[in-house]
């Protein structure tokens, strides 16, 4: 029986998200993307409180969260602000390696320390010379005794600056493909490892990005997640986990866009009456609202069927895919009520369009998330 | 020291108000109930002293119905209080804040009590009868519209500024005593995401309202909304100094408000 | 519900304080009679004020002249009253709209059985009944309540009811038997009074007009441009949680859903975008006035005037415009 009501727990949770949202980020919002800054006091808060280690067990010290719970969550973070929110959950995605992989003994070493205070870590995949094609990745690990050196430069890396805590994809033979790619865990500390300029980018500007550069890093083999060659389905299964709130962050990118367009509609004058009513404007916010609605659907789907215990590839595709074009889509729309306004970086909107945009690229590009909704699809017609 | 905090749960701040059928009341349908703001304040300043006193307990305590009464227990669980009792009100019918603090004083009194502190008034129904009203069925006495509470340890007292029409009147006062907190000169807490996941779990004590006692009460009648608002007149003018002419015209010939 | 009304002076700079005069005008035009109207006021020197009573037709004057009540807690002096309402044969009690009128509601509901309401802004018999009607929701809604019962007492809205026209008798004073008063209450003690900041200006309380200032004055410094406007007002300060949230003035100045509720006959909002937080501490101010620079803020959809621009050229204007209106 399909149930789309909350629970009172589930409620509880969203209104802490929202009241972060609200009184910590969006008021730093605008500066924060214009400046460009990393808010790091808000990410501190947002630590303190509990939202940053969603997907880590009570035990680890984490919040334990289910993927649905943190898709709530991350919805409210990201209608105030979609950059803050990329950095707030980039924890989830650095360390979901670690819980997917990780023996008893690393779990306890890596997780908890790292809990305990306010650290940031960071998923090492994409390289200079390609992202969506994980399997061809070029930096390398090569076996010396007891430990890994570890060669090679990773790009687009969320918090890369400010982490404490890098899980590195690497392989230990190109010609072994996919079955080559290890998973290691590699602090800040390591010697050889170092982090390129913050990248300038078009959004998501209260985030930071850069490359890592891995210069003969040693690494313990006991630092190692799981086998070596283990390291590609670790990887796609880490994705596999936090696709879906990839499908939150863009519907609340969307719900803001939407609120902004609403808003906006009812106080701007046109022809002698607010332009919401006109049917031009009406239809346009009757089409957000069918997308940011069905973003929402689609992604509470995929949470769901995750958090029963299925691998939920074809939900979770369909949900990143579906949101974050749907914000693009919302958010543009968004821009054309506000007219001449909505262009202006003094009104909220530009913004958005700009940060939905990533939501499209990053965490496998809408391009892959189709092709993997294709095999899953045609799969059942084989 | 044992504090008792009560608290209320009104509907958020944000609320699209409409009127119930019957006209005499709020629609609650669909409303979201949040924890009174002069409550909030009352809570984060029974933590306060808690942290300050060692072997201190807050007790928060709340009349009304299901499922919004035990709601804003559970929040103030999350928040730091260590026990929950929710007075359970008996029926859906609106009642009379004389009638909920006869209830709540049934309830404090069964409880340990050095300080009981409230909202000075919550903002739905704007009564602010309840803390006055406690005093007197508690047999303690009370003060209202406080700010700045303190306890002095040297002295075993509290001291506190009463706000009143004039300014302010400093007071020192022994334990028990009620106590209605206009505003804690202080930032009230965010519930940490794990305390909120505890707080699910916590144990919510029971305690009957007691029977609707017979005699003086005030009943509501009618709830109306104020016409919609049409929005400012805009003033048009070419220089401020024209501006403040119009506006100081308006004010004095039209609204006639000006001394 | 026709019998005496009894009316609770509060005194302010030796008089009956604005709201107790209203309260006067209420009991009035509830038809009360010069002989149904009885007067009450507390202070060991408070025959003056008692004399003031007879000059708005309150024909009967109880005072307390127990000197601790000076400096007891609220709790001594409802005691008072309410012997003086049973010494009058009193059925209602009025009391003015002040933090005293609340904080007494309570304690005459339980001491005195009555029906109590706070913040009245109407009141009309309803046959053996009185019907009140008091704004709620931070004044976004109006109740309507009927109060039944042998007795009723009522805590008024400031400003909401007029000043008494002259009606002159010569008034009974009589002082009322001591009461006894439970020892716990005398414990707490009163160790000094404040008045408003700088002791310029009337209070947030009680002033009939009242300047806010926002997040728009920018600066502490620029706050100083709200605080000339009220003066050459005669307003008390207001400001909202932006202000007091930066510091620029202290958290006593704070108009809105965590500092003061006001309802002045005039409210102007200075660079206050509006929103509901504050909104909910001002709606019910009779006449609201708002200056800002942004067309699109909210505070302009609750104001009844508003002015679009820039509060730093408007506001010394409008300074130097009230200054010369009110010296002519």
């Amino acid at each position: 029986m399909a149930d789309f009501s909350l629970s009172a727990e589930q409620e509880s949770l969203r209104d802490l998200a929202r009241k972060f949202a609200r009184t910590e980020m969006a008021p730093h919002a605008a500066e924060c993307d214009r400046t460009p800054r990393f808010p790091e006091e808000i990410y501190r808060k947002a630590f303190d409180l509990g939202l940053m280690n969603l997907n880590v067990p009570v035990d680890y010290g984490g919040s334990g969260l289910g993927v649905f719970e943190a898709c709530l969550i991350v919805e409210e973070l990201a209608h105030a602000c979609g950059g803050m929110t990329t950095s707030v959950i980039a924890n989830c995605l650095a360390l979901e390696p670690i819980l997917l992989g990780g023996t008893p003994e690393q779990k306890d070493r890596f997780l908890k320390p790292f809990c305990a205070e306010y650290n940031l870590a960071s998923f090492c995949l994409t390289e200079p010379s390609g992202g969506s094609d994980a399997g061809s990745l070029k930096t390398r690990a090569r076996r010396e005794g007891d430990h890994y050196i570890l060669d090679g430069e990773k790009c687009f890396i969320t918090n890369a600056p400010h982490a404490s805590l890098y899980t590195v994809f690497a392989t230990i033979d190109p010609a072994l493909k996919t079955k080559g790619i290890t998973a290691f865990v590699v602090p800040r500390s390591a010697v050889g490892l170092s982090t390129g300029k913050d990248e300038e980018k078009m959004g998501h500007r209260a985030s930071s990005t850069s490359t890592v550069r891995f210069e003969g890093v040693s690494v313990p083999v006991a630092d190692r997640l799981g086998e070596e060659g283990a390291g590609f389905s670790m990887a796609m299964r880490t994705l596999d986990q936090t696709r879906t709130p990839i499908g939150a962050l863009a519907t609340g990118i969307a719900q803001a866009a939407l609120d902004h367009a609403a808003a906006y509609s009812l106080k701007r004058q046109s022809f002698g009456k607010p332009i919401s009513e006109h049917q031009a404007i009406q239809i346009k916010l009757a089409n957000m609202a069918q997308s940011v609605h069905a973003a929402r659907l689609l992604t509470w789907h995929a949470a769901w069927t995750i958090d029963r215990g299925a691998k939920g590839t074809l939900e979770s595709s369909i949900a990143k895919c579906f949101a974050s074009d749907a914000a693009l889509h919302v958010a543009d729309e968004a821009i054309q009520t506000f007219g001449g306004y909505g262009y202006m970086k003094e009104y909220p909107v530009e913004k958005l369009l700009r940060d939905a945009k990533l939501t499209q690229i990053y965490e496998g590009a809408n391009e892959i998330q189709r092709t993997v909704i294709a095999r899953e699809l045609l799969r059942q017609y084989a | 020291m044992e504090i008792v905090v009560c608290i209320k749960p009104v509907p958020e701040a944000e609320t699209r108000l409409r009127v119930a059928p019957g006209g005499a009341t709020l629609d609650a349908e669909g409303v979201k109930f949040v924890l009174a703001g002069y409550d909030e304040s009352a809570l984060e300043q029974a933590l306060l002293l808690k942290e300050a006193l060692a072997g201190s307990k807050v007790h928060a305590i709340s009349f009304g119905p299901a499922p919004r009464t035990e709601e804003v227990l559970r929040a103030a669980v999350a928040l730091g209080a260590d026990l929950a009792t929710w007075v359970e009100s008996p029926s859906g019918s609106a009642v009379d804040p004389i009638q909920v603090a006869r209830a709540l004083a049934g309830a404090i009194a069964a409880i340990p009590h050095d300080l009981v502190l409230c909202g000075k008034q919550a903002g739905d129904d704007e009564a602010g009868l309840v803390p006055s009203a406690l005093g007197e069925l508690l047999a303690l006495p009370d003060f209202g519209s406080v700010v700045d509470l303190r306890w002095d340890p040297v002295t075993a007292r509290f001291k506190f500024l009463r706000s009143t029409d004039a300014g302010g009147e400093r007071w020192e006062a022994a334990t028990p005593c009620v106590i209605g907190l206009q505003q804690a000169w202080n930032d009230p807490r965010t519930a940490k995401l794990p305390n909120i996941l505890k707080s699910r779990k916590a144990a919510i004590a029971k305690h009957p309202a007691g029977p609707d006692l017979p005699g003086a009460r005030s009943e509501p009648q009618g709830f109306e909304l104020p016409a919609p608002r049409t929005g400012a007149r805009l003033i048009e003018y070419k220089s401020p100094q024209e501006a403040a002419q119009t506006l100081v015209r308006i004010l004095r010939e039209e609204a006639k408000v000006f001394p | 519900m026709t019998g005496p009304i009894l009316i609770v002076g509060e005194v302010q700079n030796g008089h009956l304080s604005g709201p107790t005069l209203e309260a006067i005008s209420v009991a009035r035009s509830l038809g009360g009679s010069p002989s149904s109207l009885v007067g009450f006021v507390a202070g060991h020197d408070s025959r003056s004020t008692a004399l003031e009573f007879g000059r708005f037709g309150v024909s009967h004057v109880w005072v307390a002249r127990d000197p601790t009540l000076d400096s007891a807690p609220i709790a001594a002096l409802a005691l008072y009253i309410a012997a003086a309402a049973t010494k009058a044969g009193a059925e209602t009690i009025l009391v003015g709209g002040t933090t005293l009128g609340r904080d007494l509601m309570g304690r005459l509901a339980i001491r005195w059985n009555a029906a109590v309401a706070t913040g009245v802004t109407e009141v009309r018999r309803d046959g053996a009944a009185l019907q009140v009607r008091r704004p709620i929701f931070g004044g976004r809604a109006t109740e309507t309540r009927r109060l039944d019962g042998a007795h009723v007492a009522l805590a008024l809205r400031p400003h909401a009811f007029p000043a008494p026209l002259d009606a002159p008798v010569d008034p009974v004073i009589e002082d009322l038997p001591s009461v006894p008063l439970p020892a716990a209450w005398l414990a707490p003690r009163r160790t000094g009074t404040e008045t408003s900041a700088e002791g310029a200006g009337p209070s947030l309380g009680d002033a009939s007009i009242v300047v806010s200032g926002g997040r728009g004055v920018r600066t502490a410094e620029n706050f100083q441009l709200v605080e000339e406007l009220a003066a050459a007002l005669g307003a008390a300060v207001g400001a909202s949680r932006a202000v007091t949230d930066a510091g620029w003035r202290p958290s006593s100045y704070q108009v809105g859903q965590t500092g003061r509720s006001v309802s002045p006959q005039l409210y102007l909002a200075v660079g206050i975008s509006g929103a509901i937080q504050h909104l909910v501490g001002m709606l019910s101010s009779r006449v609201i006035v708002a200056i800002n620079s942004d067309a699109s803020a909210p505070i302009f959809r609750v104001a009844d005037y508003g002015i679009v621009g820039d509060l730093f050229q408007i506001v010394p204007a409008l300074t130097a415009e009230v200054r010369r209106v009110r010296a002519l």
